[in-house]
């Protein structure tokens, strides 16, 4: 089984992609239980179910369940609602990693490379294949019959020229039948499907509300703009949406110094210590990737025996592996292998043995985007999050509920700050320059606009007044407003304004205060207080 | 192989017939209970308050998840803007839930970053609830005055959607529940004016009462 293939491909056929075949079961986990048992399972409509932080929750659900109404996603209490004589199977990934190994093996009899995406899922090249049978239907209808031949008659195969594209192709087809797209026709093809098919929930809810419902909608955006609104994620499933593949062009082939082996020494003979060994060495082979800015999303997975039985399988991820998701795929390709009966695998004799050697190679790999980060620190997803939830609450309440902060200019505190409502981005602060007039001091916490009437009287009884000049009458001794009632402790001022006195009709004459009451129910209360003519007024508390 | 042949035999970790009551056993004790405190990162749980009112708050500052609860006559929401810088500065965002009141200098003068500042204003009382509920959901810190009429159901609705979250609810007065947290501003002491009214407002020192799990009745003088 070849690994690698020496030399990069010529740069013309990487831009425009790798003509791809994909092999699609649907519902594997369904025919995974049922070819446990098979007589007895058939027609019967089952779910497999998982558990999430809902309860148990439907992952897969078999045709004669689909057709009471029963979807992926709903709870199993609803599922059996739905239809009454449900059976429930708790989801089993290792089995259904065993199960399709015999579909590989299927399949690998017909050609060498091909990568497995997920238990249900493959896809391989077709430019040597399609050769040696002669075309892209006749190399279809081959691997549609040898899949059949373990049993699996529903499966649907999909070629077209990259592999998003195939894997649309695949569902398209019907079961049992292969859907071939013709080179030119990918983009064509690929154009009315709906965004949702990138598989990327938030970017197709994004999409949507923009107002691009297809992906021949979104393919027409350019370059430029999706990357610096959607950032690399973006680039690629606009790639994705144009028909070609979704990495740019891998410039070299991995060194093969990358490769991590583990010798056995003794042999492993159980699962779980192959697959512990295993997550230590997919630490160290991403930490090795990520040194180099790379991120890997194939890897070949290398599995020995002590007498020298070997297998070998390339696994894909969409997006970057972690280390979990390679561990995970070892454990299923040694499940697949090392503990399957013969009759599972259709092969002749058990594998014997226990595992000498485990090797990891990093097949592909793109540049590493990593994680971005906003401007001033602090996370943008935050930033994201909360703006989202803004905008809910907005839709709650009103546009003009939810507002922000734009500093300006001004002499009361009521005149500097202006609630802009969230989402109106054109409106800057203003240059924070000294402002003659100012109303000195710490910024109150309470700005009541309009004021809240008052009176501000001296030690008679009587009203302040401020004359033209800014002169006070008296000395406050008491107020009296809704916020502060009594005695004045402190006071300062009186600081005379005089506002638009250009304009005879708006022009106004007013006077502020500093304030400091001592309130009976709220201690003492610092206040400012303006006097216009001879009414008072309760601008703002400094709460 | 016998015991003795083991090297380095640590006698005096082998079990004994009755407890020692010495120094030594006690400060033993306390070095074992030194290692297996559960380490929690501080930065990563605690929103770090600055200045004295941080000195007197358990660990330095807010227990991420948590609601505190402030009242008192006067200066709860410069106190409550305090907090909230402190969760912008950990680059937090902070909402808060008040009316057309709420003063927007303050709040940048108390520290708060613009940028990760917003305010609803005119909530219908018995919504309030919901939208506190859904900005819990996705920001780090909700600064809200509770309606008179709030329920008690939904006050621990909200208490559990803080915890489960991980943020941070600052009740600007009465919180009917049960909170980590509850400082009571208590005294209040301008300075600044003369006897003839010249100059203006100094910042004020507030006396803030703390009541929390490990702070009972702590008093702190904070400025501003």
């Amino acid at each position: 089984m070849s690994v690698g293939e020496a030399g990069a491909p010529p740069s013309s056929e990487r831009s425009h992609g790798h003509r791809t075949l994909t092999l699609w079961c649907p519902d594997w986990p369904v025919v995974a239980w049922r070819r446990l048992d098979p007589p007895a399972r058939d027609a019967v409509p089952v779910v497999i179910v998982e558990r999430a932080d809902r309860g148990l929750v439907v992952r897969c659900a078999s045709a004669e369940a689909r057709a009471e109404g029963v979807r992926p996603g709903h709870r199993r209490r609803e599922a059996e609602a739905r239809c009454p004589g449900l059976v429930v199977v708790e989801s089993d990934p290792a089995g259904e990693a065993v199960a399709f190994e015999a579909v590989a093996r299927a399949v690998e009899a017909l050609t060498p490379r091909f990568e497995l995406r997920r238990p249900g899922l493959l896809a391989f090249p077709t430019h040597g294949p399609s050769r040696y049978f002669g075309g892209d239907h006749p190399l279809a209808r081959a691997v549609l019959g040898a899949v059949a031949a373990v049993g699996v008659p529903t499966a649907r195969v999909g070629v077209a020229d990259c592999g998003f594209a195939s894997w649309l192709a695949a569902r398209s087809a019907g079961p049992g039948d292969a859907r071939v797209i013709e080179p030119a026709d990918t983009p064509g093809f690929v154009a009315p499907w709906p965004v949702a098919a990138l598989g990327d929930p938030e970017l197709s809810r994004l999409l949507a509300r923009l107002g691009l419902r297809t992906l021949g909608a979104f393919a027409e955006l350019s370059d430029g703009a999706v990357l610096a609104r959607l950032g690399p994620d973006g680039v690629r499933a606009l790639r994705r949406a144009r028909g070609f593949d979704d990495s740019a062009p891998v410039l070299t082939v991995p060194p093969p110094e990358l490769a991590e082996t583990h010798e056995f020494d003794p042999p492993a003979d159980r699962i779980d210590v192959a697959a512990f060994a295993a997550k230590a060495m997919a630490d160290r082979l991403l930490d090795a990737l990520a040194d180099r800015g790379l991120a890997c999303t194939r890897v070949v997975i290398e599995a020995e025996t002590e007498h020298g039985e070997r297998l070998a399988r390339c696994w894909r991820h969409e997006g970057a592996l972690t280390p979990l998701a390679l561990a995970t795929r070892v454990h299923w390709q040694l499940e697949g292998w090392l503990t399957a009966s013969p009759a599972v695998l259709h092969t002749d004799e058990w594998v014997t043995g226990g595992l000498t050697r485990l090797r990891l190679v990093p097949d592909e790999v793109t540049p590493a985007t990593g994680r971005q980060l906003g401007f001033w620190g602090g996370d943008a997803a935050a930033g994201e999050r909360a703006a989202r939830t803004l905008v809910r609450v907005q839709a709650m309440l009103g546009p003009d509920a939810v507002v922000r902060t734009v500093v300006g200019g001004g002499r009361t505190p009521d005149e500097r700050v202006r609630w802009v409502p969230w989402g109106e981005r054109d409106v800057a602060d203003e240059d924070p320059a000294p402002w003659p007039g100012r109303v000195p001091g710490p910024a109150p916490a309470r700005v009541h606009v309009p004021p809240h009437p008052a009176e501000l009287l001296d030690l008679d009884g009587r009203a302040i007044t401020v004359s033209g000049r800014g002169v006070a009458s008296d000395r406050p001794a008491s107020l009296r407003s809704a916020a502060a009632t009594g005695p004045v402790t402190a006071y300062a001022g009186p600081w005379p304004h005089d506002l638009r006195w250009w304009d005879q009709r708006s022009r106004r004459r007013r006077a502020l205060w500093h304030v400091v009451v001592d309130d009976d129910h709220r201690g003492v209360v610092a206040c400012l207080v303006s006097v216009e003519g001879d009414a008072a007024r309760l601008d703002a508390v400094y709460d | 192989m016998t015991v003795t042949d083991l090297p380095r035999l640590r006698r005096d970790l082998l079990p004994r017939p009755l407890p020692r009551r010495d120094q030594a056993a006690r400060a033993r004790l306390a070095e074992a209970g030194a290692r297996v405190r559960p380490s929690v990162l501080a930065d990563e749980r605690l929103l770090a308050v600055a200045g004295a009112l941080g000195g007197v708050l358990p660990g330095g500052g807010i227990v991420r998840g948590s609601v505190v609860g402030l009242t008192g006559g006067t200066g709860v929401t410069s106190t409550g803007l305090a907090l909230a810088a402190a969760a912008t500065a950990a680059g937090e965002w902070v909402v808060a839930v008040d009316d057309d009141t709420f003063g927007g200098l303050a709040v940048l003068e108390a520290g708060i970053a613009p940028d990760r500042f917003a305010l609803v204003r005119r909530v219908p009382p018995a919504r309030w609830a919901t939208v506190v509920a859904a900005l819990l959901d996705g920001v780090g810190c909700v600064l809200a005055a509770p309606p008179r009429a709030l329920r008690h159901g939904d006050a621990r609705r909200l208490v559990a959607r803080a915890r489960e979250r991980d943020a941070v609810l600052i009740a600007l007065g009465s919180w009917p529940v049960e909170a980590a947290l509850r400082l009571t501003v208590e005294a209040t002491e301008w300075s600044g004016p003369d006897a003839d009214g010249n100059g203006w407002l100094d910042g004020p020192v507030r006396t803030v009462r703390v009541d929390g799990r490990a702070a009972h009745g702590t008093t702190v003088r904070i400025a501003g």
